[in-house]
């Protein structure tokens, strides 16, 4: 399930402070790749930590996935509550309340909860939280952030003392993972969520889960406060509290750290990496985050409904010379829409990228045909606007490049950033036929953007019903390779109409202080039950 | 003054203007809620899509929160609910936060209005004094070098200022806290010193200026030469000019503080602190109208309350007033 890239104040960036930087990056002949994490060695020292601070890169306004469903929502609440399900670092679909489940057919699944589950008061969860629970997250005025994710449940029951019985309407390869805290089902209290009046997650009512952490403390721009628990099913983790500071100027949140205020932050922007990497005692890293980043078209606005122009611009964007020079290698540049990492059930890594390369159709930088395709379209010489969110100026960097290529092969396109909210509501309006689309893809499942971007109600005006179907017939098949077979036809549909071009696969930085570690990081990790994956350690 | 054989109602008349001030707020108020929500009404963005964020929604899920925040009613349907629920004393429910306007705002307000207090009073305790100096030594190196400062503080961004502020003064020399609101009592002031000094440097140069020209223009009054000319001692004639150029000092200040509500969106940005101004900021790109509606009111009341203030203080302040006042 997606979740928005955080919303953050604005940083204002002038375009041509941009521009100077990607002409900047690009003159730079060898260009700099990502550095390498520093070589530190970390030992578990097995104590216990007091507590861990983190910084976020923007406040958080309401604690439920269901209210507000941005990324950092779903890192927060992935420590505090839990879903029937999990993901562990591979992104396989591991036990969480329920320890184990059954499939007697392909619509019903049938859920053994844990008897020692509990929330974090200490009372007992029942089966009728879980049904209670999953019926709000189904709501699209309890949830408007995660219904669409269960549009396809058909029941919810309690069939037993520790078990509930959930069905889909039609087979679905996704719906055990909408089921999962990193899909649409956090598991909260009836009694809780009662007594608050539905209004959980605010700073007053906070949050009720059965997770490691509970929160304790809950502050709009300013913090929140997590303890550990000793009710969740796990073991105890190291650190018994975790405080997550809101910073959203970059500039703070570096000299924070500079302080030594500062043990692990999240989103670390590209372009501060060195100066995170150059302080004493920390070490940045970088993992895929499951993004994808990439042009829509929507064909509602002329000329975008031609083919030819759409193409044309495929083929004017520099992908490789985007993820290495102007990412500095923090991102990858996408041959498809689906990430390597999301087919990981199917394939390896670096098979998975050779499928995509060699399955999917691929508009290689070609500026001479770009030309040509684009002469004597309705698109030669037209002025049109192309706006990228500010919360994510990587995405500024790269629109100036593209935009230059359009401006030589005919195009006059303009690079304007506005706030995240402003463009949100560009997606898919109807007026603006060329934009970005920025998504994080929180479950990994391999249709989750696919089916988003080219499927049924897509933001792109691109009906189609062979997509609709292709996307039916894929979530109906259990063998991972065989629907990673329909997905890439999919895929292959996606690039020959250029309903989408596809430019790069996120990275996300994180900064940590060598006094505290985390077991098996993966880009799962932080939408995972993190918290008790952290440790005390020490640089050797 | 000769004893009067009329003595009027004392203050009878202040009174009176003072309703009448009041009233005319009322009315702006009610024209300001109007524009407001007009304004955020037509500004970019899309509640609906700020609750969905990016993501596949189906059109039912639409209708419903369409439905739920009834954003199908008519323009000045919709400005009625909210007129008659704010009148009840019902500023509604955050819909970003989830939570009553009130409380929102209530939770936030004392970090805020300490925020400005202490910009104020450091603005008002430097600049006042350095401006009147500055006036009393005109042209002298003293003058030359006051104004230079003042001229940084005028031009000087205030987030650059901000960031400024932390590398020196917590980074390279760590004497106070980097950002955040600390703990309450003592460490808030704490961690509120340093934004407040940002906050002061803008408006305090702006002061320090208004101060010195006003002191200079009495100094060079025919009022001032008169005075020296009968032989007053120079130290009193410098009082009565002080005293005259009160009025446009305490003015300036008033208008002021005005200008710092917008300065605080900037410094609690940089600072992280969890007041008024990123809440505003937040809810303006978020269209959470009722947030909006209550701040943008509470501003300008607040705004309205100093201004009446203001002109107040000219009833102490200038003998005419008073004497207009009486003469009623």
């Amino acid at each position: 399930m997606q979740a928005t890239p955080q919303r953050t104040p604005l940083r204002r960036i002038g375009a041509a402070a941009l521009l100077t930087a990607a002409l900047a990056l690009v003159g730079c002949a060898g260009g700099s790749a990502a550095p390498p994490a520093e070589d530190v060695e970390l030992v578990d020292t097995g104590a216990e930590i007091e507590e861990v601070t983190v910084a976020f890169p923007g406040s958080l306004a309401n604690l439920y996935i269901g209210q507000e469903s941005g990324i950092l929502n779903y890192n927060l609440a992935a420590t505090v509550q839990e879903g029937l399900v999990a993901q562990d670092a591979e992104g396989k679909v591991v036990p969480a309340l329920a320890e184990s489940w059954e499939t007697p057919d392909e619509t019903t699944y049938v859920f053994a909860l844990r008897e020692d589950a509990a929330f974090q008061n200490g009372d007992p969860v029942t089966p009728q939280d879980v049904v209670f629970s999953l019926e709000r997250a189904a709501d699209a005025e309890a949830s408007p952030g995660i219904s669409y994710y269960l549009a396809n449940l058909a029941s919810a029951e309690v069939t037993g003392e520790h078990e509930v019985t959930v069905t889909s309407t039609t087979p679905d390869a996704t719906f055990l993972t909408s089921l999962s805290n990193t899909g649409a089902l956090v598991v909260t209290q009836q009694a809780f969520w009662e007594e608050h009046d539905g209004a959980v997650g605010t700073s007053s009512s906070l949050l009720m889960g059965t997770g490691p952490y509970r929160v304790t403390e809950f502050q709009p721009d300013s913090h929140v406060t997590l303890e550990r628990v000793d009710t969740w099913w796990g073991e105890l983790p190291p650190a018994k509290s975790i405080r997550v500071n809101f910073i959203p100027d970059a500039s703070t949140r570096l000299a924070a750290a500079q302080k030594g205020d500062v043990d692990i932050a999240f989103n670390v922007p590209i372009n501060q990496a060195e100066d995170w990497g150059a302080i004493a005692g920390m070490r940045v890293e970088s993992m895929n985050d499951l993004s994808y980043v990439g042009l829509l078209f929507d064909q509602r606005v002329p000329p975008f409904d031609d083919v030819d122009v759409r193409t044309a611009i495929a083929q004017s964007i520099d992908r490789a010379a985007i993820a290495e020079k102007l990412l500095r290698g923090y991102g990858e540049a996408a041959t498809a829409i689906m990430t390597p990492e999301s087919l990981a059930a199917a394939y390896d890594g670096d098979e998975a990228r050779r499928v995509l390369a060699e399955e999917v159709p691929q508009h290689d930088f070609d500026l001479e045909s770009a030309r040509a395709l684009l002469a004597g379209t309705e698109a030669e010489g037209l002025s049109t606007e192309i706006t990228y969110p500010n919360t994510g100026p990587q995405i500024g960097i790269a629109a100036q490049a593209i935009a230059e290529n359009l401006n030589e092969i005919g195009m006059d396109v303009s690079v304007r950033e506005v706030p995240i909210e402003e463009w949100l509501a560009t997606i898919g309006d109807g007026e603006h036929g060329i934009g970005f689309m920025w998504y994080f893809s929180t479950t990994g499942d391999p249709a989750e953007v696919s089916s988003y971007l080219v499927g049924p109600d897509n933001p792109n005006g691109f009906e189609s019903e062979e997509a609709a179907a292709l996307i039916t017939e894929a979530n109906a098949l259990s063998d991972p390779a065989e629907r990673a077979a329909k997905l890439l036809e999919l895929e292959r549909l996606n690039a020959e109409q250029v309903v989408n071009a596809p430019i790069w696969w996120g990275k996300s930085v994180t900064a940590f202080s060598n006094t505290v570690g985390v077991h098996d990081y993966s880009p799962f990790t932080f939408t995972g039950a993190w918290g008790a994956q952290l440790f005390a350690a020490e640089a050797e | 003054m000769s004893p009067r054989t009329r003595r009027p109602e004392r203050g009878g008349r202040t009174a009176r203007t003072v309703i009448l001030r009041i009233a005319g707020v009322l009315v702006i108020l009610l024209l300001i809620s109007f524009l407001t929500f007009t304004l955020l009404y037509l500004a970019p963005g899309d509640l609906v899509k700020n609750l969905l964020g990016n993501r596949p929604s189906s059109p039912d899920a639409i209708a419903a929160i369409r439905a739920q925040y009834r954003l199908d009613d008519p323009f000045l349907v919709r400005y009625g609910d909210w007129l008659l629920s704010a009148l009840r004393g019902d500023f509604g429910v955050s819909i970003r936060l989830q939570q009553p306007v009130t409380e929102v705002i209530g939770a936030r307000l004392p970090l805020t209005v300490l925020l400005i207090a202490l910009a104020f009073l450091f603005a008002v305790v430097t600049a006042v004094p350095l401006g009147i100096w500055s006036a009393a030594r005109n042209g002298s190196a003293i003058d030359r070098a006051v104004s230079a400062a003042s001229l940084f503080g005028l031009s000087a961004p205030s987030f650059a200022l901000a960031i400024l502020a932390i590398s020196v003064f917590s980074i390279l020399i760590p004497v106070f806290p980097a950002y955040g609101a600390g703990d309450g009592g003592l460490d808030t002031l704490w961690h509120v010193l340093l934004p407040a000094l940002v906050l002061a440097l803008g408006i305090g140069a702006i002061l320090m200026r208004m101060t010195r020209a006003a002191v200079l223009r009495e100094l060079e009054s025919d009022a001032i030469t008169f005075a020296r000319a009968r032989g007053i001692p120079e130290r009193r004639v410098r009082g009565i000019a002080l005293r005259a150029a009160l009025i446009p000092i305490v003015t300036s200040a008033g208008l002021i503080l005005t200008f710092i509500i917008g300065g605080t969106i900037i410094v609690e940005t940089v600072f992280a602190l969890p007041g008024i101004g990123q809440l505003l900021e937040e809810a303006v790109l978020f269209k959470d109208l009722p947030v909006v509606q209550a701040i943008t009111l509470l501003v300008a009341a607040a705004i309205a309350g100093i201004t009446i203030l203001v002109d107040l203080s000219y009833l102490a302040l200038d003998p005419r007033v008073r004497a207009r006042e009486r003469a009623a």
